[in-house]
């Protein structure tokens, strides 16, 4: 494993100058909304800042925080909340969205994170664009950057090698540029932690995220979710449409299902998957899958047909469908017009 | 003022050859102008072009085109609009709107238009082209099911493409200069080839042709217009059969209908030597002028009878009645010239054409009708039993004056006043209710069953955007587009805007900015951002045309397009306001957020200076009204009596308004003021007489049933029957003659019971030290 450390951000002072409040708009509930988590509390998040908590018995209600920044991710542990997105920020409350503090904001990155996972409330990870990869132990008072080299495909990795060979800065230049947009982060089976991201990639880490494996599935499209089932198989979904299964993560097949909209969540449920995307696209999945033979290179075929067990349908207003958990026995979704329930039977 | 009469009066009975062959003259001259007449609409007279909102407008109108627009909804009525026969009648429409003349043609949008085009994300970046392919074949069902996922990917379903998928729009600019003669657009012409060659030629058994637009409806209320001359024959007719009632002789009925006409073709002939043309909208001012007319007509037979029947030969007689009615007759018509006058005050195009018309017919009354009217009288030769008719009829009538005398009786007094300051006050309440514009859909001029306004019902309901938005126009500096800070203002006040209760959605340059953004990102919505990086910004940008009309050429003016519930005002109101509460937040120096385009924009702005305007106005037109009395009575009372009960029937019609759900547009605007207009004539005769006769020491009591006496049958004769005349309107085929009819018929009668009623109420209370014993 490769980390450069970076030197611990004391962003006291850059906090102050970051004032903004998140503006309470009547139509939040209508806005881009990008990602929710549920536990005791249902937090979602989204674009300008907006952040709403469901607790029970109640509706989701917009709470005010210190940015403006869009957020992209969000997750909790206990009364713990973190949010992450736009111009690298990092949102924390510790008592269940009453009170925010911001942990990490560098506009001058100008790289987003995309999605954010914590083990406990102490020790979490923070991933985004161009490989950024953020890790904290102390839950989130400081946070320490690292670039895995392991996310770049083996041809890059090697071109990259020859140049640390003659010079390390370049190479770290280089690294820093180069590497791929890390789009989701899941945990896997048996403690392992999966990441989908830009251009055909999936890594599998087995030791909490210090080093991380590419598996290689040929597709160099970009994957927006990668899940393990409990029964061990892997299903990664992503760009076109397209939803890749492998049981052991070399070999990867397809689940044909003729919708070429983007995916961006698999919901796992009893006996069956969901995934929903753009274009408010769902796809409905019923285990096990029947898969077929993946050909990156196949034209599209005229009279497409799915495969067994799978259907396709729309919302209404063909919005795209961002994440979704289950609350009160009701599916509830963000999108790009905003938050409400869905069926996904 | 009498020695003026006297002069007058000789001056002109000592050659009353020489004066008739002078008006037969004039009135040829004027008779051919007329004949020339055409009627005249144009879309600019109908906005306040200094307004703030329309220097915006117009500074900017090249580069995001005006607000005068038309949209054509052609729809399949059996079916979804994915065949043959339907694409290729859009494909006819499209090309027949984009050749007629008037049309801007770069700004024609349908799904024919080449900037009609669809992106789609793929693995390698973008893919997209037109959404109908250049190699379009409308009778291969695969091509037609390309063009149906095309327009899928370019979004345009609920804009370009109805809901149901069963109609599709075409729409255009219109140009407000016509490009062939460089003078104003024809915009009559214009609604008429719309008719003939959009919907006479493809509307049929399976497509109809849907047509909105202030072209259309103005056009449609030309076409309506010319019934309006089918109803001023029917007044005419119905006037002269009253008139013929009245006096018992035929001469006595041709010659103020005769004289009133002539004053209609006068002024009609005036306009257009002035180089005007009549807008469809003022279309009912000629009528007025005859009303007005018949009016002073009838006074003055009324006069002559009287001094026929006194023993006067015909020349006496007309020369008698001709000294008596030249001051109040002059004073009253002078008053309504004067006010309508003060119209031109108003700097909305539209109102100055009707100030100059009615004031122009108001005046040319005072030379056919005080004028010409008695010494064409004075040639009539009255048979020798004509007095006889009459016999009956003075005494009838004097049982109803001693009737009516009861209003200068104090407690009746009081009770009369006290009565009508309630009616006042519930008016007053009422009348400032009163909604500023348009309060329904559609045109509120014409039926809410008429074609039009059943076109912009089926429009709206099947269409998301239709033509009801405002655009906030952010004028900053060259290339501002390229400013994460410019852009990021632009984005949060848009989101602040959109927020606004009666805003449906918005669009901007940054809002289009973030989604290409996530574009570029593989379409994740996670990337629906503004780039802080300017390169990848300007990356972004660079995928927006101006043609999209959210730039300029240099990104220097920016829109905000506002997309509204609707156009009631309050809404309107609603959210200008808060476009100027916002905008403070994100102004700087150099980055100002102006209100304002798009036919919302003139909405506001005419809705705002209709509603400045109405205060005004009204002080303008009784201020004139009030000085010419002040100066023919010389006396205070007399003008507080004229005025007064002229006063409380303007508010009570304003609240008649609000109760007829009629909105205060261009359109509504003047009829107060015409209604003053109407209203002042009866007052100022029965007060002529008996400010007169006060003055010489006679109680009010007698002075009022002197009046009555010599003018009274003439003012509820009057009242009566152009109230009757007017009345035939509520047939009209035109809502807004409707309205007009309606309110007219109100004004005409109210004000005749104002004047014999109220006034002597009024006056008794006054002059109380002038009563009876």
């Amino acid at each position: 494993m490769r980390k450069s450390i970076s030197s611990v951000l004391l962003l006291l002072v850059s906090f102050a100058l970051h004032a903004e409040q998140s503006y309470q708009a009547p139509l939040v509930k209508e806005s881009l909304l990008l990602d929710i988590a549920s536990g005791d509390i249902t937090v979602a998040v989204g674009e300008r800042g907006h952040v709403l908590i469901k607790r029970a018995d109640s509706d989701f209600t917009q709470v005010t925080v210190p940015t403006q920044s869009t957020l992209t991710a969000v997750t909790l542990v206990g009364e713990h909340i973190w949010a992450v997105g736009h111009d690298a920020i990092i949102l924390h409350s510790s008592d269940g969205g009453e009170q925010w503090q911001v942990q990490m904001y560098q506009p001058e990155l100008e790289r987003p994170f995309l999605d954010v996972m914590f083990f406990d409330s102490r020790r979490g990870l923070a991933i985004g664009a161009y490989g950024l990869f953020y890790q904290t132990s102390d839950g989130g008072n400081t946070w320490e950057s690292v670039r895995h080299a392991e996310f770049l495909n083996p041809y890059d990795r090697e071109y990259l090698e020859e140049i640390r060979q003659e010079d390390e800065e370049f190479y770290q230049l280089e690294l820093n540029s180069i590497l791929p947009h890390l789009n989701r982060i899941n945990r896997g089976q048996n403690g392992t932690l999966l990441i989908a991201g830009e251009a055909g990639l999936l890594a599998m880490s087995d030791d909490d995220g210090q080093s991380w494996q590419r598996l290689e599935s040929d597709y160099t499209g970009s994957f927006f979710d990668f899940v393990q089932l409990d029964s061990g198989l892997m299903v990664a979904a992503g760009l076109r449409g397209n939803i890749l299964v492998s049981e052991d993560g070399e070999q990867w097949e397809t689940l044909q299902t003729c919708n070429t909209a983007t995916l961006n969540s698999i919901i796992t449920g009893q006996n069956k998957l969901s995934f929903i995307g753009n274009n408010g696209v769902m796809v409905k999945a019923s285990l096990p899958l029947k898969t077929s033979s993946f050909d990156p290179y196949a034209a599209p075929t005229l009279n497409c047909e799915p495969a067994a067990g799978v259907s396709v349908s729309q919302t209404e207003s063909k919005s795209a469908l961002l994440n979704a958990v289950s609350v009160d026995g009701q599916t509830v979704v963000t999108a790009a017009d905003g938050i409400y329930s869905l069926s996904l039977d | 003022m009498s020695s003026f009469s006297q002069v007058s009066e000789r001056l002109i009975f000592n050659n009353r050859p020489l004066v008739i062959i002078l008006f037969i003259f004039a009135t040829l001259v004027l008779a051919f102008q007329a004949s020339r007449m055409q009627l005249d609409a144009g879309f600019e007279k109908n906005i306040p072009l200094n307004h703030e909102y329309m220097q915006t407008y117009m500074e900017h109108r090249k580069d995001f085109g005006g607000a005068n627009n038309v949209l054509v909804a052609v729809c399949d009525k059996d079916s979804d609009i994915f065949n043959q026969y339907f694409f290729d009648t859009l494909k006819n429409v499209h090309d027949e709107l984009f050749f007629i003349n008037g049309v801007n043609r770069s700004l024609v949008v349908s799904l024919y238009s080449p900037s009609t085009r669809f992106t789609e994300i793929v693995e390698g970046g973008f893919a997209g082209g037109p959404v109908i392919p250049a190699d379009f074949d409308s009778s291969n069902p695969i091509a037609l099911e390309t063009v149906a996922a095309n327009i899928e990917k370019a979004k345009i379903v609920g804009r370009q493409v109805s809901n149901n998928y069963r109609c599709a729009m075409v729409t255009a600019q219109l140009l407000e200069l016509d490009p062939e003669t460089g003078e104003a657009l024809n915009t009559l012409a214009l609604a008429d080839e719309l008719e003939t060659k959009l919907r006479g030629q493809y509307e049929d058994d399976q497509v109809s042709v849907h047509i909105i637009g202030f072209a259309k409806m103005i056009g449609d209320v030309a076409t309506g217009a010319k019934f309006v001359v089918l109803f001023f024959a029917i007044a005419i007719v119905i006037t002269a059969f009253m008139v013929y009632f009245f006096s018992r002789n035929i001469m006595l009925t041709v010659l103020p209908i005769m004289c009133s006409v002539i004053a209609v073709v006068w002024q009609m002939g005036l306009l257009t030597t002035l180089g005007f043309g009549l807008d469809p909208m003022s279309i009912l001012v000629p009528f007025l002028v005859f009303a007005i007319g018949v009016s002073h007509g009838v006074q003055m037979i009324n006069a002559v009878e009287k001094n026929v029947i006194k023993g006067n030969n015909a020349k006496q007689a007309a020369m008698t009645a001709f000294r008596a009615l030249l001051i109040p007759g002059g004073i009253a018509l002078l008053s309504d010239t004067v006010g309508f006058l003060t119209l031109l005050v108003i700097d909305i195009g539209i109102i100055r054409e009707l100030a100059i018309t009615a004031s122009l017919g108001v005046a040319v009354i005072i030379l056919t009708n005080l004028i010409l009217l008695p010494v064409l009288m004075s040639f009539i030769r009255f048979p020798e039993h004509y007095l006889d008719r009459f016999a009956g009829k003075e005494s009838k009538s004097e049982g109803l004056w001693h009737v009516l005398d009861v209003c200068t009786r104090k407690n009746t007094a009081i009770t009369i006043v006290l009565v009508t300051g309630i009616l006042f006050a519930l008016g007053f309440v009422q009348s400032k209710q009163m909604q500023i514009g348009d309060i329904q859909a559609g045109a509120a001029v014409l039926h809410q069953d008429s074609r039009y306004n059943q076109d912009t019902a089926l429009i709206t309901d099947r269409f998301e955007v239709t033509v009801d938005y405002i655009s906030v126009l952010v004028e900053t500096t060259p290339e501002a587009c390229t400013s994460y800070e410019t852009m990021r203002a632009i984005d949060d006040f848009q989101w602040k805007m959109t927020n606004v209760d009666g805003v449906q959605s918005a669009v901007s340059l940054a809002s289009v900015a973030k989604v290409v953004n996530a574009g570029y990102n593989e379409g994740n919505p996670k990337w629906q951002v503004l780039p802080r990086n300017q390169q990848t910004l300007v990356q972004a940008i660079s995928r927006v045309p101006t043609s999209s009309g959210l730039l300029n050429g240099n990104c220097s003016v920016m829109p905000i397009i506002l997309f509204m519930e609707d156009h009631k005002a309050q809404t309107i109101t609603r959210v200008v306001d808060a476009v100027k509460d916002f905008r403070q937040q994100y102004q700087t120096e150099d980055t100002r957020f102006s209100l304002a385009s798009g036919p919302v924009g003139v909405m506001a702005a005419t809705n705002e200076a209709v509603q400045a305007a109405q205060t005004p106005m009204m002080m303008y037109v009784f201020g004139a009204v009030i000085i010419l009395c002040l100066l023919s009575f010389r006396s205070l009372r007399a003008t507080i009596s004229v005025v007064l009960p002229l006063y409380v029937v303007s508010v009570l019609a304003q609240a008649l308004m609000t109760y007829l759900n009629i909105g205060l547009t261009v359109y509504t605007l003047p009829v107060i003021a015409l209604g003053v207009g109407i209203g002042v004539d009866y007052g100022i005769y029965i007060l002529s007489t008996m400010n007169g006769l006060i003055k010489q020491g006679m109680s009010v009591e007698k002075a009022y049933l002197e009046a009555l006496k010599e003018r009274g049958s003439a003012v509820l004769f009057t009242g009566i029957t152009l109230a009757i005349g007017v009345s035939t309107w509520v047939f009209s085929s035109l809502k807004f003659q409707v309205d007009m009819g309606i309110l007219l018929t109100f004004m005409f009668l109210v004000n005749m019971l104002g004047a014999i009623v109220v006034l002597p109420a009024l006056a008794r209370l006054l002059w109380f030290n002038r009563s009876e014993k």
